[in-house]
């Protein structure tokens, strides 16, 4: 057996630690959830010289302090021990200020190597940083790296192979000095809460460490300590925490922390010249509200080029869907092939793959686009643009991005709620986003409202908009609580990364692989759900009263009545978690008496004279029942890969799901009794 | 004597734009402190005052990095500004 080791990755957001995750590990990696935590867990493998190494992408967090779960899933990792290295990835284009995180770790007993990325951006700002004189300075392996260059990526390889085979870990001599400042030996706090502590061991961490968090008043280590010590040793610590020096221990240990980086860098490091951080451009994207509208052009650009990009693929899909159908039935029919087996392959095999390269080659552009907007920098500005906005349904300025993509495809705008940082923000912008009508739920409930309600169909495009909104305040009440806690809602502090140029090839190579790992997993579930479809709905005659689906619905009728919906439409609805479009090709097979069979796949839009055969057929309620349902129905069936695929869980899948189908029905029921009222 | 003693205490939040200061004392909660710190604001370390304009969150370049402040929590950081 091969031998296996283990690379944790640590870093703060923004310090390219994805890139090299995903750079390492390629198609080798599966993301979850750390066990009984909303935070997701992204673990990946490659293989090195014979050797398996299992690398470990922690979550995203700007120190090692316990206050978001992000923060404490990091720590507790790296205090379990079961890292064989900690790769600590620092922003070289801001080296000052992200070596904070190497100062956090000093006192942890562990191997470290230190990861200057970036570089290629601090040389570009004429920054001149010496990784040789810092590993001198450190005494643990330090190099300077830039993650989406891939001929770098030796250099990578070979220090981290030495750095494993001698384990170095950081020294904390040269902190202590910081710490304890120009008081005489014993007299300083720091020393003072080691004494008090005693023989107290906490795993991998020195005393040194335990005393910084205990200044900070690091919940999880002071309750630690309070339960663990004895009450005289307990108070002594009390009483130093408590004195002048103790009180602002935070602030205190702050200071001593940046010093002895400063030492690091003044030495190895030239400063940057501050006129190119902020430019007149930057000057734009900032103002309150020249900002707002500047982000509003990029969204739209970005948009349209989502769209232009993703016509190829659709292209292709909707292209070769009629022509492969025919195909297929032409020497199907010559063979003498069962028209069952005929009608499962056009149906399912070939529809289904048909629609599925449609629906990905959207997602394929969003994360394409996203990729290029957050590599470039400006994701940190659209968060500087809305955050005072957002903020108020919990949420962080740049998850307008991925809400404002919703309208193009909810599929795809699902997968750009990775921007964000934490698990619980991405789960509360995946519930507002299921809201968000993309073009096609847009295009079925203007056709629905047109159908039945003529020229007062505007007044529902205007209700609908307002039943959005109310929707996001409901969501955000519900869900928002649990998901972003009031206490993890502190107002915007971040840092505005420099502007970077992409690295294009990078880019292609991580958005090719996302995207054939979605498509493959999208493939297998519209499959499975077209040919379920199929059986349920195949009859041998093309007589749909001779389906299970007729069955099933005639015989549920009762139940879905009371929401104001008749099995025929009821089947709509269900049709319209699959796809809108299928939505529509149900409603023409069954009220249209087209004779075509019943079919998810199918890409006509809507019969020509389907708004008459409905407006015959259904009444007033009925139709404004199903038209509400139509709004909050489930997106589709992408969309709910997609959303499982990020939430990393079916449980939260589900209930996104339950809540929507409860809110969609609820609505429609309202819709139908308010109706039969007036109508 | 303390910092918070002094009458004509400044914040980040009510300096001018294009100033340059040092960060004379932080007051908040240890979330708060510890956040900021992080981010590479403490006592002591020089900054430039980027952007100010009353409402947005405050813009400092502070240790190779600019810095975006939410100007309610901006009014919590006092300030030494250079003349």
């Amino acid at each position: 057996m091969s031998e296996i080791k283990t690379i944790a990755l640590l870093g703060q957001p923004n310090s390219g630690k994805s890139t090299l995750f995903n750079n390492l590990t390629g198609l080798h990696q599966r993301v979850g959830n750390w066990p009984g935590k909303t935070v997701e867990q992204a673990e990946g493998s490659f293989v090195f010289d014979g050797v398996t190494y299992r690398v470990v992408d922690l979550p995203g967090s700007y120190g090692l302090s316990a206050n978001s779960e992000e923060e404490v899933v990091t720590r507790d990792y790296i205090q379990s021990g079961k890292a064989d290295l900690v790769c600590i990835l620092v922003d070289a284009s801001q080296l000052e200020r992200s070596l904070y995180m190497l100062a956090d770790f000093v006192g942890i007993r562990m191997p470290v190597m230190l990861v200057l990325n970036m570089m290629d951006v601090a040389e570009a700002a004429g920054k001149k940083i010496d990784a040789v004189a810092i590993e001198k300075r450190l005494g643990v392996p330090v190099l300077g790296f830039s993650a989406a260059e891939s001929a770098r990526y030796p250099e990578f390889f070979k220090k981290m192979v030495s750095a494993i085979k001698t384990p170095v870990c950081l020294d904390s001599g040269s902190l202590r000095e910081e710490l304890v400042g120009g008081k005489s030996e014993g007299e300083d706090v720091v020393s003072r809460i080691e004494a008090a502590l005693g023989d107290f061991e906490y795993g991998v961490c020195e005393k040194i460490w335990i005393a910084e968090k205990l200044l900070e008043k690091d919940k999880l280590i002071c309750g630690i300590v309070n339960e663990t010590l004895p009450f005289a040793r307990k108070n002594a610590i009390d009483a130093i925490l408590d004195s002048e020096e103790g009180r602002d221990g935070g602030i205190l240990t702050g200071e001593a922390k940046y010093r002895w980086v400063s030492k690091i860098v003044r030495e190895s490091a030239t400063p940057k010249s501050i006129e190119k951080v902020f430019s007149k451009w930057d000057r734009i994207a900032t103002h309150h509200v020249k900002g707002k509208f500047f982000a509003f052009g990029i969204m739209v650009v970005s948009l349209m080029a989502c769209m232009i990009l993703a016509f190829p693929g659709m292209g292709i899909g909707f292209g070769l869907q009629p022509i492969l159908e025919s195909a297929v039935e032409r020497i199907g029919t010559s063979l003498g092939i069962w028209p069952v087996v005929i009608s499962f392959v056009k149906l399912v095999l070939v529809g289904g793959t048909c629609i599925t390269v449609c629906m990905t080659s959207f997602i394929f552009s969003i994360i394409f686009v996203f990729r290029i907007l957050e590599e470039i920098g400006y994701m940190a500005r659209f968060s500087y643009a809305f955050d005072s906005w957002l903020s108020r349904l919990g949420l962080q300025g740049k998850a307008i991005m991925p809400l404002f993509s919703g309208i193009g495809c909810t599929a795809g705008a699902v997968c750009g709620t990775r921007v964000l940082d934490t698990r619980g923000q991405r789960l509360l912008a995946l519930v507002l986003l299921w809201a968000i009508p993309c073009g096609s739920k847009v295009a079925v409930v203007l056709f629905l409202a047109s159908t039945f309600f003529g020229s007062a169909a505007p007044l529902f495009g205007v209700g609908y908009v307002a039943l959005i909104f109310a929707s996001f305040y409901l969501s955000s009440r519900l869900f928002g609580k649990k998901l972003v806690p009031q206490n993890e809602r502190v107002g915007m502090i971040m840092e505005l990364p420099p502007y970077h140029k992409p690295h294009w090839k990078m880019i292609a190579a991580m958005v090719g692989r996302s995207t054939w790992a979605i498509f493959k997993k999208a493939l297998k579930m519209i499959l499975m759900v077209a040919a379920l479809f199929w059986a349920l709905s195949y009859a041998g005659d093309g007589n749909v009263e001779n389906t299970l689906l007729y069955k099933i619905g005639n015989a549920i009728e009762p139940v879905t009545m009371f929401f104001g919906m008749r099995w025929e439409l009821f089947v709509s609805y269900l049709g319209g978690m699959f796809s809108k479009e299928a939505s529509l090709g149900i409603m023409s097979t069954l009220f249209n008496h087209t004779g075509e069979a019943f079919s998810l796949v199918t890409r006509v839009a809507a019969s020509e004279n389907l708004g008459e055969a409905l407006a015959n057929t259904i009444t007033k309620p009925e139709a404004l029942a199903f038209l509400f349902a139509s709004m909050f129905n489930v997106p589709c069936v992408l969309a709910m890969g997609t959303t499982y695929r990020e939430a990393g869980s079916f449980k939260w899948l589900c209930t996104i799901m339950g809540y929507y189908v409860a809110l969609s029905l609820g609505l429609g029921f309202i819709g139908y009794h308010i109706g039969l009222l007036f109508f | 004597m303390k910092n918070s003693d002094f009458i004509d205490r400044l914040s980040l939040a009510e300096m001018g734009e294009n100033r340059c200061g040092t960060v004379a004392q932080i007051e908040g909660d240890s979330r708060f402190i510890s956040r900021i710190v992080s981010i590479g604001l403490t006592p002591g370390s020089a900054f430039t005052l980027l952007k100010n304009d009353g409402r947005s969150p405050v813009l400092v370049f502070c240790r190779d990095t600019v810095i975006a402040v939410n100007h309610k929590e901006s009014s919590q950081i006092f300030v030494k500004v250079e003349s």
